[in-house]
């Protein structure tokens, strides 16, 4: 149960981090210069977004957290189990990000997912 | 085309960023027995290796974030799951590891996976959101 809660608390804070900090780049807008100085504004105004922040903090956490589950569960059944973090994310971009999944990038993500589970396996 | 330079870009990085990482840690810990925490924190610090490898990684996500400012999430995350695919074989024929016959699978699922989402496009809006975003472009 205690390894449950933990990945569960991985994946959806991995996918919330991603969320997050996409919603912040695109606050941003796209980046299209390669000026020095140009970039470093837009790394300052990355940097004080609320959302890029909060990102990172819900990308630190799921970090944490997969550290801490490690230390008691196994890399071949931790791996497998946080993979489903890429149907989560997909699911949330096209919900809180209104992103248009189609089917083809539906089942080419389930590939990855299945994918990253087999390629964890011993 | 720049999402596919910026994303083989990140690729590269977390994948040798992380065989380098790999390296420098297993070198640092086999450096001798009986090594306290803190002489184990001096040797990593020491390590131009680590410093290496963690640039990378920082330069990994920094590409992420950027590809993230055009393209959907929902593209950009399970493309960059590659790096899996790229681990194996950099595992395979440069560290000489042997891939069990579940990794070649799990590595060519991958590989038609990324396929497939790259063909859905770099950047898909929702019909229903076409009118308030207008129409969907692909970067140059």
């Amino acid at each position: 149960m205690r390894t449950a809660i933990m990945i569960a608390l991985v994946v959806l804070a991995g996918s919330t981090g991603d969320l997050l900090i996409t919603k912040g780049m695109r606050q941003v807008g796209e980046i299209t210069t390669m000026r020095l100085t140009e970039l470093a504004g837009m790394l300052r105004r990355i940097a004080g977004s609320r959302h890029f922040q909060l990102g990172i903090l819900c990308m630190a956490v799921s970090f944490f957290a997969f550290l801490a589950v490690l230390s008691w569960a196994d890399l071949s059944f931790v791996v497998p189990a946080t993979s489903l973090s890429f149907v989560i994310t997909t699911g949330g971009a096209k919900l809180f990000l209104k992103e248009h999944v189609s089917m083809l990038r539906w089942t080419g993500t389930l590939l990855v997912c299945l994918g990253v589970a087999l390629i964890s396996l011993p | 085309m720049k999402t596919a330079i910026v994303l083989i870009l990140a690729i590269v990085a977390q994948t040798a960023g992380g065989v380098i990482l790999t390296r420098a840690m297993h070198r640092v810990s086999a450096s001798g027995p009986d090594q306290t925490i803190l002489l184990l924190a001096v040797k990593t610090i020491e390590s131009p290796a680590v410093w290496l490898g963690t640039a990378l990684l920082i330069g990994f996500f920094a590409l992420y974030a950027a590809a993230l400012s055009w393209a959907d999430l929902s593209f950009v995350l399970p493309a960059t799951s590659f790096g899996y695919v790229l681990n194996v074989a950099c595992g395979h024929y440069f560290l000489h590891e042997t891939i069990s016959p579940t990794r070649w699978a799990g590595s060519v699922l991958i590989f038609v996976g990324v396929a497939l989402v790259s063909r859905s496009g770099v950047r898909a809006v929702d019909p229903a959101f076409v009118e308030l975003a207008g129409p969907a472009k692909e970067p140059e």
